[in-house]
This record gives structure tokens, sequence and C-alpha cells, in this order.
């Protein structure tokens, strides 16, 4: 999968065109706060009329230039989308929800033990070995989640989530 | 004079014991950030901002100086000895350093890289204490109308040298930050914008979160979806790690060059190291006896690229202390910095804190004396960190830019920021929208905004100053020239006039994609 694309461009043109059309809408309907009488060049949706505008036309300019081209050769792809997607639901589970359910040591050190053990765990290599490497992943884990709590809460006198 | 006597204050001020350790300590961990990819100093400074709340105010920007110029020459470590560089700042590096380290010369690159790190900030500081002044100066002519084409002129010229091929991109990803910079409370009247009905909103998205998780969330992504480099210790063979005197004396007119094109590509708004690095590889080879060399393991081009880069550090504070427009997306993060630490950026800056630029100056200096030592003694040292698994680093690294953001408001709500800002920031870069013009945005949507709005109330309605007044004029010439000059079409008409002219052999210099 590729982002880098002609069509992943015209998508993002039609997203970003949309986004525009919606700030400058959002501007023009703006409270223009006449109750106050403010100099009407001082609405506070000018600039955001503009901005959207500036968005729409860029959009449109973007869309335009992708006519003719062709897309990449796929097999060039550097990335790995499975390691991506791991590391980025466990990342969002972390941060969205265990963080300010769980106090945040054990959410830490639990996010660090299975983010690590799911990169170092080998299955080609004997349970021992990867037994071995999760006990250090584990205390890596706990080290580093009660290391930064205590920097934070203690040092910095922060209240933790 | 007064200069030299409020820079050598500066440094007297800073060579308390305690003041040393800040440098040492943070001098080394910015090394470290540098030179494991992945780690960038962007989200290094803006990790570490969130680490020095509790810190004096003069200690506090120590530190984060010391980061910024740290992690700015760590990123050279990994260049030459993966070929991958630690920073974007670094990519040049790679080119001639990487075979000089295939040659079995990987110490003696890591000794030249270090020497041009060294001598590129110094030339830079040394532009810095002459024009930062002069510039807080010029800003003080500056009005409205004035200001609203600064913020103009510094979305323009970022989106369009860090867009590489494709400048839209560049306007784009500034537009919207611009539009980010739209949220929450507007700074004439108070009104509230587009707040989508949650009251977190009402104080606008803040700049922490945001570059945390666009350079933080989103690079932990990256390092996780690439596929793992590996370090080859062929390439780690005895030699000498102290730079020759002859080949710095050799390059000494390439050291000088490399040094003003990185500060002056440091003072253009949000434009950053790896441009320095590259305009002044490119000039180098240009100018150079031995061109060929060049990409295959040239000492000059490595020196140039490692000079240029670090130089783009005193640069990009020019304009962050003088104009509060940052030179790059570091300073974009040392911006609010000074402002958490009650420093205010900005053409005030001689009047109300009249030495803060020298101090700044003293700082940049122990940083490069700190960088100097740590790179010819600790080469061994560094190669080893490079040994650090990504998958133990990366998940610590997240844990930081949750707590980080978390950490300035203690609200939970900037970490949903921080998490958004992440995955927005992955799509973008896999789509090659840079980030430095939308980080730019953010920062100077407010400025823009009153600008153009105070602009039309003083003028009653009217955008003729906006055209007609002296500077405002010149910005507008320069951002109508910048944009239509970086249209396929007039760059096609220009490709051609310059390559009549060159001869068709030779080939214009490009960027590194």
């Amino acid at each position: 999968m590729r982002f880098d694309t002609p069509a992943a461009d015209r998508i993002t043109a039609a997203t970003l065109f949309a986004l525009g059309a919606a700030m400058s809408w959002g501007g023009f309907v703006m409270d223009r706060l006449e109750i106050r009488q403010i100099h009407p060049a001082s609405i506070p949706g000018l600039v955001p009329m503009i901005l959207g505008a500036a968005m729409m036309l860029c959009a449109v300019l973007l869309a335009l230039s992708t006519r003719g081209q062709t897309a990449p050769d796929a097999s060039g792809v550097q990335g790995n989308w499975t390691d991506f997607g791991f590391a980025a639901a466990w990342s969002c589970v972390f941060a969205l929800l265990l963080v300010g359910t769980l106090p945040f040591a054990a959410a830490a050190a639990l996010y660090i033990f299975v983010f690590a053990g799911w990169f170092s765990w080998q299955p080609a290599e004997p349970q021992a070995r990867n037994a071995k490497r999760m006990i250090f992943v584990a205390v890596f884990a706990v080290a580093v989640a009660v290391g930064v709590a205590a920097l934070f809460r203690y040092g910095f006198l922060v209240r933790l989530p | 004079m007064e200069a030299l006597n409020a820079l050598l204050s500066g440094l007297g001020q800073f060579m308390s014991p305690m003041g040393l350790f800040h440098v040492a300590w943070a001098t080394l961990l910015g090394i470290l950030v540098g030179s494991l990819p992945g780690l960038t100093a962007t989200m290094g400074v803006a990790l570490l901002t969130t680490l020095t709340y509790t810190l004096d105010r003069d200690s506090a920007i120590l530190v984060l100086i010391c980061m910024y110029v740290g992690a700015i020459y760590g990123g050279s470590r990994s260049a030459i000895l993966l070929n991958i560089p630690g920073t974007p700042a670094s990519a040049a590096t790679s080119l001639d350093g990487f075979p000089l380290a295939q040659r079995g010369q990987a110490g003696y690159a890591m000794a030249l890289a270090t020497a041009g790190s060294a001598m590129g900030t110094l030339v830079g500081i040394l532009l810095l204490v002459l024009l930062a002044p002069a510039l807080a100066a010029i800003a003080l002519d500056f009005g409205s109308f004035e200001f609203f084409w600064l913020a103009v002129f510094g979305i323009v010229i970022s989106g369009q040298l860090t867009g590489g091929v494709s400048p839209l991109k560049g306007y784009m990803a500034g537009l919207l930050g611009l539009m980010v910079a739209m949220v929450g409370s507007e700074g004439i009247h108070a009104h509230v914008r587009f707040n989508l009905g949650f009251d977190q909103l009402n104080g606008g998205i803040g700049l922490i979160p945001a570059m945390v998780g666009a350079f933080g969330f989103a690079e932990v992504l990256t390092v996780m979806w690439r596929r793992k480099a590996e370090l080859s210790t062929e390439e780690l063979k005895e030699d000498r790690v102290l730079p020759r005197l002859s080949d710095l004396w050799r390059y000494k007119i390439t050291i000088g060059r490399s040094g003003v094109i990185g500060t002056l590509v440091g003072i253009i708004p949000g434009v950053g190291e790896d441009i320095g690095a590259w305009a002044s590889y490119a000039a180098a080879k240009r100018s150079s006896k031995e061109k060929d060399q060049f990409g295959k393991g040239s000492y000059e081009g490595l020196t140039a690229a490692e000079t240029g880069n670090s130089a783009v550090v005193p640069g990009a504070l020019i304009p962050a202390l003088t104009l509060a427009v940052p030179g790059s997306a570091p300073a974009a993060v040392l911006i609010a910095a000074l402002f958490i630490h009650g420093v205010r950026p900005g053409p005030m800056i001689m009047f109300e804190q009249p030495t803060f630029i020298y101090s700044i100056a003293a700082m940049l200096i122990l940083a490069t004396i700190a960088i100097a030592i740590y790179g010819l003694s600790l080469t061994r040292l560094f190669i080893l960190v490079l040994r650090i698994p990504r998958e133990l680093l990366m998940p610590v690294v997240f844990t930081l830019c949750v707590i980080g953001p978390y950490a300035l408001t203690q609200r939970v709500f900037d970490i949903w920021v921080m998490v958004a800002f992440g995955l927005i920031g992955f799509v973008l870069r896999q789509m090659n929208y840079p980030m430095a013009p939308l980080v730019l945005g953010i920062i100077l949507g407010d400025l823009l905004d009153k600008s153009l709005r105070r602009g039309l109330t003083l003028s009653n309605g009217s955008l003729e100053p906006f055209f007609t007044r002296p500077i405002s004029l010149a910005f507008v010439v320069i951002i109508a020239l910048s944009i239509v000059l970086s249209m396929p079409v007039t760059r096609r008409a220009v490709g051609k006039v310059i390559g009549t002219k060159r001869g068709p052999t030779e080939q214009p210099e490009g960027r590194k994609p």
C-alpha cells in the first residue's frame, strides 16, 4: 500500500477541498459581533474565509496536477504494514484507554511490555530463549515505567493521570 | 565592544558548576537523540521542554539549546555508520560519510563531521551576534501590514523550500497549519472559533501536543513501519579519530562558505537544517577541484554538509528571537519554550532584555565546545548506542510523548491532540507533505490573523497600505516571485534558459527525496 500515488492525491485534494469549503462557510456564517459594534474589517470569520478559499484553490490545483501521472512502482515499498498496524493500534489503546483507567506507571509498564514483547518474540527460536527475552522485557518495562512516573510525579510535581 | 562584554558576561554566567553540568548532560542527551534514527532534534527539544518546567529560565533555555545543537550534530553518527541519517539534517552527510565508513574510515569521517559541526556553529554564532540586533532594529519599523506579509512570506518560502518537487504540497501543509491555528479564542475580540462543541478547544490547539504528535508519535510509527537497519561491524575498523589540521585548513573556504550559507538558510522562516546542508553541499560541489569525489567519500563534501546543517541552528534563532518567527522546526519549539519561561521574543527583545541574545550566543558556544569534546572522545560509545533495538526504544519514546504534553496543562485532552496529530502527521509524511510548514502555520496563524484584521481596521478597510508601504511592497514582490518561480511552467522555462547557458552536460543540483 502506498500513499504517494495520484489516486491518493486526488482523494486528499477532495478531502482538503471539503475542509476548505467548510472553513470558508464557517467563517462566513460566524458571528460578526455587530452588537459589540466592532469594525467590519475585523470580523472573526475574515481570515478563516480567506484560508478556506486558498485551501480550495490549492486542492483544485493538486487534483489538476495529477492528470497524466502514473502510480509509482509498488515493489519499491520499504515499509511493513503489519508492524505499523500493531504499533499504531496498541499505542492508541495505551494513550486513549489505558491512561486514565489504570495508574500511569501500571499503564506504561503494560504498554512497554506488550509493545517490546510483540516485536522481540521470535517464533523460530527456542522457547527458552524467548522466555528469557520476555523476562528481560518485563523487567525493562517495569523499570522504565516506574522511572518515568517517579520523575514526573516527584521530580516535576505532576499529578499523573 | 559592548557586544563582546555582554557575550563574556553571558559565558561567565553559565560557567558555574550547575551550568556546566546542564551543558554536559543536555548536549550528551542531544547527541544520543540525534544519533538514533527516528528521534529528531524537534522531538528531542519538544520532549525536553516538558522536563524543563521546574528549571529557572536561563537553565531551561540552556538545556534546550544544548539539546538542539547536540541533536543536529548527533545525526551524523548514524548517517556515517548506517547510511541512515539520524535526523533529516544529516541526509547530505550520508552521501560521503557512509562511503568513507565503507573504506574503513568511519572514525575519521566522524572526526571531520565533529570539526565541521563545531565550526559551522561558530560561524553561525558570529552572524547571530552581528545580525540579530540589526534585524531587531529593522523589525521595530514593522507594523500590522508588514507582520501580515512576514507571516505569509514564512509560509510561502517554507512551503516552497521544504516541499521538494511539489511546492504545492508545502503550501497546503502551511495552510493546514494556519487553519489549525484558527481553532479557539481569537486574539482581537476573544471570540471562540471552530471549537466543535469541545470546551477544551476554546483555548486553541496547543503547540507542544501538536508538535510532539507530529514529530514524536509520527516518528515512532515511521520507525516501526520501516524495515530494520543493520549496523555493519565491518565498517568499524580502528582509524584516526582526530581531524588533521591540514585537512581543515585546506577546506577553510568551504567551511566559511558553508557556515554563511547555513546561517542564511536558517534565517529564512521554517526552512531548516536539511536545506542548509543540501545548499552548502551543492555550493561546495560546484566550486570544488575534486567534484568527481563527491558522493564517493569526499572529505570536502562531508565537511560542507556538516558545517551547513550546524550553522542553521544559530541562524534559525535569529528570526526566532527578533521576530518570533522560527527559522526551523526545533526553533519553533524553542519559541514556545521561551514563552513558557517568561521570555517574549520579538522586535522588543533588544529593549526588554538587551543582553538576552548574547546569553543565547554564550549558550551556543558552550554547546559547541561540548559537542567537540564528546565527538572526539566518545566515538565508541555512540557506536554502542546505535545498537539499542528499536522495539525497546520506541515504546519509551511514546510513553514520553504521552506524559510530556500532559505534564504542561495536566489535561488528558492534550494526549488526544498528540495522538491525532501523530496519525495525521504519519499519513501526511507518507504522501510527501512536509511537516515544517504545518508547524510554522500553527505558530504564525495568530500573527497573520491579528495583523490582517488590525491592518484593515487601521486603514479603514483599505488594502492599499498592504501594497504601498516600502517593507510591505518588498515582501509582496518576493512572495509573488517565489510563487511564480515555483510554478511548473515557469520552472521549465527557467530550466531551459539555464540549461542552454550551462551547456548540456551539467545537471542542476537536486535535493535528495
